[in-house]
């Protein structure tokens, strides 16, 4: 296979010695949490712009306030979401570093949209939630602003995917120069299709959570709309989710596919669409319910978590079989270049302490040293002027001396002479060398 | 930095693209999170304690200000700074991540607290403010916030001295010749410059802060024609200066300790970083410029307090005017003095490490560049790729602070040199005048092929 890795960085990882389980269970949890937040950004959002549509067609004021209720966990979670996206970067980024770079500079500099667009996203959505009583008389302007926030972060996971695909598949490297490249494959396609499905079925869970408590705490028309509502969305979103999760590890490159089906990981897909098929069975026997015991709460959300859960170690095994070869690789690579390179350092340190001291009383070692002959050469014009030159045009070196010292410009052409980082004896040393070349 | 995919920002380059979002996260991230939530957890205090309900209910309209940008703007920045360094400088931020994981891990679960304690208090302002316990318990989450919000200033801060003075005490962080190499992680947290930087950026920043908030003030009583508003405008101004007259001058006094400290080498840059290097000779207008922004924030801080009532807009907008240009400098000056290195004595601005130079001087700049294409790197028999050879190497040294032709635009700067001037220039780096320059590191055929490449840019006829 043709690698082109980086090498890694040539200083020890900050493991404190505890055992890489640790760390593989810390990325897991993290990006659970971040998935989990990022899931309700994308679902609560997409709700209150519907449900806001809803009310302005039907003239329903209940649509209207559950859509209102619904830009409550829209600030919350991108907040929260954006947070907990940084913890699992960092852990990748200190274990995987060369991976997760190189992927990074791979799809740049359309990576930034994650930064860019994000802040446009967040504004927008402020936008949307504290306009919602005031725009009240000009409503089309105002799901405007809600319709705009939403595509601004719906194209947010493209972007990001994207650079996942990449690093996660380190053998791409070699082959894929730009973003486009990976994002249009089947692999970023399908995956996609998952996130947004799941985000829908992860929202309408959270619908029912969200409706009950809205329900205890009075407000019984808007909580019961909620749930009723929040089973829809997951009903209607879980199936395609069913079909398509145990096919998404079969859909990465070979290497890692086959990697994938000698080890535990291929199983957990298959284990999470049965949960979700449980959840869509209990719920349908809930179809006209829009009153959830607490129990029932736990239940539904405890089978979602656990899916979510279930495919975030799938992603983690991704990275145990894709991984091993190229550190391995990279390591092995790095150590022969660091050893050569220090090899080198030494030889290189030995020979300057062996060298003769530099007698800096002689013009030319100076000139040599003070780095004169990058812009100046005795007979000839380089950036500046020729010394045989110099030495033609003055007649004493007090007329030369500022112009070491201070720089100048003028005299000699249009490119400036800056100042140089010698003391007045030096440069009056110089000056009287540069007279004598006459 | 030869070893990663190359890219390459046009026009603006990448420094310009990093300062960018880094100018935006400094003015947001001092002004609005870590000096605002001190400066307005202060006003909220001041208020409740006077019973000053206007006062009170002024301050939760500027929180709404600070909130949206701090939360959209300032944090998504933050992050931004990292993916922007991943991009700059793989091999620097790799390096940092290794040396910093538990002290950025930290700061992120200070930053949880952050966050957290800032949408609760700006999210429940209204439920507790009519009732002096309410307001009490209140006011517990924004001092929390601007507790944990300086928290996340004190670890960045060690981060940033770290790479301008990372040996403690004369001792190194890493033995540079042992690989993988054994960081003292305590030398380079208790770097010589984090407390001096930490203080300066505290007291300036909250002095940053209270501009800020008396503009947001000034702003929000004008037009929302609110009575109440305008009658606590006076009273939370005149607060705001207060704190402003405490602060500039604290925090002028920190930044001489601070600036007392910074090694000789880096301090002899401080004029080409404020004026760049066209102005690097004019003093007068360096020192009138920095007495002019001194001056702007003396001058109006002094109107803001003694006539609040009657500050114009003007006053309290030069105010904030003055920051920004303030801050902007102090950023620039911070990131240039470090050159030529970006981790000092470690690593030089373009990546690669001093102590790889002598053997990158022996085997050749692209030997190793494994995302460069071979017909790239290799030059031909005939020499007919020179050019291309030539641009690879520019890539990897040259691409972190010039551009072929935009900003800092190698084009411009070589206009009217001989292929033989560029070559004597490319074997005498630093040289005398650019001092902020790392070292042309390969061999004489690089530096051939370099010459070519850049000798290409201002010849008629080549397209570049």
């Amino acid at each position: 296979m043709n690698w082109k890795l980086p090498f890694d960085i040539p200083l020890v990882t900050p493991t404190l010695g505890i055992p890489i389980e640790f760390y593989d269970a810390l990325g897991i949890i993290v990006f659970l949490v971040h998935i989990s937040f990022i899931y309700v950004l994308i679902g609560s959002l997409t709700a209150a712009v519907i449900y806001n549509i809803m009310g302005a067609v039907t003239k329903n004021e209940k649509y209207d306030k559950l859509a209102y209720a619904m830009t409550n966990p829209t600030t919350v979670s991108e907040n929260m979401g954006a947070l907990w996206g940084v913890a699992p970067l960092l852990v990748i980024s200190v274990l995987y570093t060369g991976f997760f770079y190189t992927a990074i500079l791979k799809v740049s500099p359309h990576i930034l949209h994650i930064i860019y667009g994000n802040i446009f996203g967040f504004l927008l959505s402020y936008a949307y939630k504290f306009s919602w009583h005031k725009l009240e008389n000009s409503k089309g302007f105002h799901i405007a602003i809600g319709l705009v926030a939403l595509v601004t972060f719906y194209s947010l996971p493209p972007v990001f995917m994207s650079m996942s695909n990449l690093y996660l598949q380190p053998e791409t490297f070699a082959y894929i120069n730009n973003i486009w490249e990976i994002m249009l494959t089947p692999l970023t396609g399908f995956r996609l299709i998952n996130f947004f499905l799941t985000a829908l079925s992860f929202t309408g869970i959270f619908m029912i959570w969200y409706g009950m408590r809205m329900q205890n705490n009075g407000e019984k028309e808007v909580g019961e709309l909620a749930v009723n509502q929040g089973k829809k969305w997951f009903m209607f979103s879980a199936p395609v989710n069913v079909a398509i999760m145990p096919l998404l590890l079969f859909m990465f490159t070979p290497r890692i596919a086959e990697g994938l089906l000698n080890s535990v990981f291929i199983y957990l897909p298959f284990v999470a669409s049965l949960l979700l098929t449980i959840l869509f069975f209990y719920l349908m026997m809930r179809w006209n319910k829009n009153k959830f015991s607490s129990k029932e709460v736990l239940t539904v959300s405890a089978l979602m978590i656990a899916s979510v859960l279930l495919m975030a170690t799938a992603r983690h095994g991704i990275r145990v079989v894709s991984f091993e070869e190229p550190l391995k690789l990279q390591a092995e690579a790095t150590k022969s270049y660091m050893e050569a390179s220090i090899a080198e350092y030494k030889k290189y340190k030995e020979e300057m302490k062996n060298a003769p001291a530099q007698d800096m009383s002689n013009p030319e070692t100076l000139a040599q040293a003070k780095g004169c002959m990058g812009c100046h050469a005795v007979d000839a014009k380089l950036v500046g002027p020729a010394f045989k030159d110099v030495a033609g045009k003055y007649a004493s070196a007090e007329q030369i001396t500022p112009s070491i010292l201070n720089g100048s410009k003028g005299k000699w052409g249009e490119v400036p002479m800056p100042i140089q980082g010698v003391t007045p004896e030096e440069a009056d040393i110089l000056a009287k060398w540069v007279l004598s070349l006459k | 930095m030869f070893d990663f995919p190359i890219f390459e920002m046009p026009v603006i380059g990448q420094r310009m693209l990093m300062a960018i979002n880094a100018i935006i996260h400094v003015f947001v991230s001092h002004g609005g999170a870590v000096g605002g939530s001190i400066v307005l957890a202060a006003l909220a205090i001041w208020a409740n304690k006077r019973n000053d309900m206007n006062a009170y209910n002024m301050t939760y309209k500027i929180l709404m200000v600070f909130f949206i940008i701090t939360t959209s703007i300032g944090a998504l920045t933050g992050i931004g700074m990292w993916i922007h360094a991943n991009i700059l400088s793989p091999n620097a931020i790799g390096g940092l991540i290794r040396v910093f994981f538990w002290k950025w891990f930290i700061e992120w679960i200070v930053f949880n607290f952050e966050v957290i304690l800032l949408l609760v208090w700006f999210m429940t302002w209204k439920k507790h403010a009519d009732s002096p316990q309410g307001r009490a318990r209140s006011i517990k989450f924004g001092v929390s916030y601007a507790v944990a919000s300086w928290l996340t200033m004190v670890i960045i801060t060690a981060i940033l001295a770290f790479m301008l003075t990372p040996n403690f005490a004369g001792q190194p962080w890493v033995d540079p010749e042992v690989f993988p190499g054994k960081v003292d992680y305590n030398n380079a947290l208790f770097n010589p410059t984090w407390g001096p930087s930490l203080a300066f950026r505290t007291t300036s920043a909250i002095a940053f802060a209270a501009a800020l908030a008396i503009m947001w003030t000034w702003i929000i009583a004008t037009f929302s024609k609110n009575p109440d508003d305008m009658d606590a405008k006076p009273r939370v101004i005149k607060f705001l200066a207060g704190i402003m007259l405490i602060m500039v001058p604290v925090s002028a006094v920190l930044g001489y300790w601070y600036l007392s400290i910074i090694p000789d080498a880096a301090k002899a840059m401080i004029p080409t970083a404020m004026m760049t290097r066209a102005f690097e000779d004019k003093f007068d207008v360096m020192y009138m410029i920095t007495i002019g922004i001194g001056a702007t924030v003396l001058i109006t801080t002094i109107i803001a307090y003694f006539a609040p009532k009657r500050m114009p807009y003007v006053a309290a907008s030069m105010m904030v005017l003055a920051f920004l240009a303030f801050w902007g400098y102090e950023e620039r000056v911070r990131e240039f003095i470090r050159k030529p290195y970006i981790i000092y004595n470690y690593m030089y601005s373009n990546g690669i490490r001093a102590t790889d130079v002598p053997y990158l001087n022996k085997v050749g700049i692209l030997k190793h560049a494994v995302f460069i294409d071979e017909d790239k790197k290799v030059l031909n028999a005939d020499k007919s790729n020179i050019v291309e050879v030539g641009h690879s190497i520019f890539q990897i040294e040259c691409r972190i602070c010039h551009t072929d032709n935009g900003i800092n635009g190698l084009k411009k700067l070589t206009k009217g040199w001989s292929q033989e001037a560029i070559r004597a220039r490319l074997n005498n780096l630093p040289g005398g005048g650019t001092p902020y320059m790392p070292p042309f590191v390969g061999t004489d055929a690089d530096k051939d092929a370099l010459a070519a490449y850049l000798h290409s840019l201002n010849k008629e006829g080549v397209i570049k």
